[in-house]
């Protein structure tokens, strides 16, 4: 919900901005425009030019031609008026009658102020008289009483800047009042639209302006809430499927082995029969593994297996499951170095114990499962750090007889024909190293597969040391294998 | 392993498997186990048991008329006998975790005979001690009653952690104990940074059971995992 916020503030600065715009513009119109026409202070300046130009000859007052000519253009009639006398005593051609031609002097205060009949009047002051222009009607528009008071003029920055603080205030809260109603209707919306790939139910209320969006994310929510189950249902079959199957074999399994096992410790049986019973014993004991493995991987892949974290030492594990591997291995076919530095006794990892115990056992299988005339295995725990953080690596490394590189390169990147969705027809590998990887990812972790400088194979598992766990369940690099 | 005692053990099995139970019989009387009775069903069993008084009780989780789980509180209120489970479900390692329900221990099927004969061993020396605790090693005797070493007549006393280790390393007798393992059974639930005095004890238990303890033939050491005990059959 963080984009809210910086929606609104985005909005109500482009506001400002489009103030500031407009107030620009209007100033630069009307600079513009008033530019056009004749400056207000022209006709006062024309009666003052005309005043001064006054001369006085032989047979009165007279304005030299050129001037004539101008006021003549502008279709300007003038009156020349004493200062003592205030008749006038001199005035232009065409002079319209309704002209006075003397004057009292509260008739000069308000001709200087207003109008005579309509005319515009400007003055001017000559050497012994007034210079009265009278503009065409209509060509002026004058104001007649022009006095404010001197506080107000004083203060007019300060007002003009408080106005127009106040305007912009009001525009947004105008705006904001108005947006503030839309985002009301947007905020579950949004709120809606978070939740949907959380997975979750999604369901609002359908009214407001935003009615119809609800009213499509509820059904959206719901399609998804409805294919979520059906997969998860149909996960779960699958997955009771496999356990029930799984089930089913191991009582008549249980009978196989331990009958074969028997004739196998018989001491009254020929030796080429002891062989048979103990390849019996062999076969059946990958069986098991692989229903195990099955049931296991089927339940990791459609996440029904519950994890049960507990603070663990990786190093005891992991000699346990090498150990128990001896422990059974009465022949001695397949013979265990354990090659953890000796300095390190505790690796601790948070894990679930059951899971990573299989894991281990699972990595020592494997190179059981492609060795059948016997290797040496080298288990080591060790701790390497990636990306700044402890890593716990398990690894398991044979001298059998090994993979190819393309073999290895499939292992690591093909997927598993369990969690495949095409067809296929190769062969592909068993379900140890998948459950491996499954666990490894469930814990953060990643599982990898390379040549053994032994010679054979060698498949390791890094997790996350205790205290550096991510939620994620790939680490950096684990798409490369 | 100088424990024949315990196959005269009275032992009760419970599986709705006719030939199952024939086979575990037969594995079972095999090894030597004497008193071996079978019964198929939660009510057969309860009779079987009041009759029969077992000693330990292998049984089948699901069977037709109710489940291994009620059967074993049905058993407990008659008797305090171990109780072994053999289960055809993985996912009960669930339930099995820690023992929670008071099982002794379980198996999941399928089962090699070794597996099986070794867990019941293993639940029986638990429970019931041995009437003459005398264990046979290669250059001596260990009194476990008597927490002693007897070596040619010498009788050597073992200290609280060398009787630990010993007994721990006894119920496995044959079989490698880790480093870990021996550490959590001498010094508890936190057993870590004692490897240097897991080697100083294993040293000194040596000295006292060894002819030669530095070429050790009873108490082996398997390098960097563990030891192993190595007992002589009576």
């Amino acid at each position: 919900m963080k984009s809210i916020p910086k929606l609104i503030r985005r909005f109500v600065l482009l506001l400002l901005l489009s103030i500031f715009l407009f107030l620009v513009l209007n100033i630069g119109f009307l600079i513009l425009f008033t530019m056009d026409q004749s400056p207000n202070g022209r006709p006062w300046s024309t009666a003052q030019e005309m005043a001064e130009a006054v001369e006085q000859t032989g047979d009165g007052y007279g304005l030299p031609r050129e001037m004539q000519e101008k006021l003549d253009q502008e279709h300007i009639w003038a009156v020349y008026v004493d200062n003592t006398t205030l008749q006038a005593v001199w005035h232009s051609d065409g002079l319209p009658a309704e002209v006075p031609l003397s004057y009292t002097a509260s008739e000069i205060a308000s001709l200087t102020r207003g109008y005579i009949s309509d005319y515009p009047t400007f003055t001017g002051a000559g050497d012994d008289g007034l210079m009265i222009l009278g503009y065409p009607k209509e060509s002026f528009w004058k104001h007649m009483y022009p006095s404010w008071d001197y506080q107000t003029i004083a203060g007019a920055p300060r007002i003009f800047l408080i106005v127009l603080g106040a305007n912009i205030i009001l525009v947004l809260l105008i705006y904001i009042g108005a947006n503030s109603r839309l985002l009301k209707s947007v905020r579950p919306i949004v709120n809606g639209i978070q939740q949907l790939p959380k997975g979750e139910l999604v369901a609002l209320k359908e009214r407001g302006i935003l009615s119809e969006l609800a009213f499509n994310l509820n059904k959206t929510s719901e399609m998804l809430q409805s294919q979520r189950y059906q997969l998860k249902k149909k996960d779960a079959a699958r997955a009771n499927w496999i356990a029930g199957v799984s089930h089913d074999i191991r009582t008549p399994l249980s009978m196989v082995m331990g009958y074969a096992g028997q004739l196998e410790e018989s001491p009254d049986i020929r030796e080429e029969d002891r062989k048979k019973a103990s390849a019996i014993v062999r076969q059946s004991r990958r069986m098991k593994n692989l229903i195990n493995d099955l049931n296991l991987a089927s339940k990791l892949e459609y996440n029904m297996q519950p994890l049960v974290r507990e603070e663990i030492n990786a190093v005891a594990l992991v000699r346990q499951a090498a150990v128990d591997f001896i422990n059974l291995d009465a022949e001695g076919r397949y013979p265990i170095e354990w090659e953890t530095d000796e300095k390190l006794s505790v690796c601790m990892i948070l894990a679930d114990k059951s899971l990573l115990t299989r894991a281990a056992a699972n990595l020592i299988q494997n190179s059981i499962n492609h060795n059948e005339d016997g290797c040496t295995i080298y288990i080591a725990v060790s701790v390497r750090t990636e990306n700044g953080k402890p890593y716990c690596v398990i690894s398991v490394e044979d001298d059998g007889v090994g993979a190819s590189e393309e073999q290895i390169r499939k292992l690591n990147d093909a997927p598993h024909y369990m969690v495949c969705d095409t067809n296929t027809t190769e062969q592909r590998h068993g379900l140890g190293l998948l459950i491996v990887r499954q666990i490894a990812e469930s814990h953060g972790g990643r599982a990898k597969i390379r040549e053994s400088a032994h010679g054979g194979f060698a498949a390791e598992m890094a997790l996350p040391c205790s205290g550096y766990e991510t939620e994620a369940t790939k680490m950096p690099g684990s798409e490369n294998g | 392993m100088g424990s024949e005692y315990i196959k005269k053990k009275r032992l009760l099995l419970v599986d709705d498997e006719p030939e199952l139970l024939d086979m575990v019989v037969s594995i079972l009387k095999e090894d030597g186990y004497e008193a071996v009775r079978t019964a198929r069903t939660v009510k057969e069993a309860v009779k079987a048991a009041e009759e029969f008084q077992p000693e330990l009780a292998v049984l089948d989780v699901m069977l037709p008329d109710g489940d291994g789980f009620g059967l074993m509180e049905q058993l407990r209120a008659k008797g305090d006998y171990p109780v072994l489970f053999l289960t055809a479900r993985g996912e009960e390692e669930d339930k099995f975790r820690g023992f929670g329900l008071g099982a002794d221990d379980y198996i999941v099927k399928p089962f090699l005979p070794g597996e099986l004969l070794f867990r019941v061993a293993a639940i029986l020396r638990r429970s019931y001690k041995e009437e003459d605790p005398l264990v046979e090693l290669a250059g001596c005797e260990i009194d476990f009653s008597r927490a002693e070493v007897v070596k040619g007549g010498e009788h050597i006393p073992l200290t609280a952690k060398e009787y630990e280790l010993l007994s721990a390393l006894y119920r496995n007798a044959g079989r490698i104990v880790t480093i870990d393992t021996l550490c959590e059974a001498a010094w508890g639930d936190n057993p870590y940074g004692y490897e240097n005095s897991l080697m100083a004890h294993i040293r000194r238990i040596r000295e006292k059971i060894e002819d030669n303890p530095s070429r050790p033939v009873s108490l082996v050491t398997v390098k960097g995992l563990g030891y192993k005990l190595i007992t002589e059959r009576k």
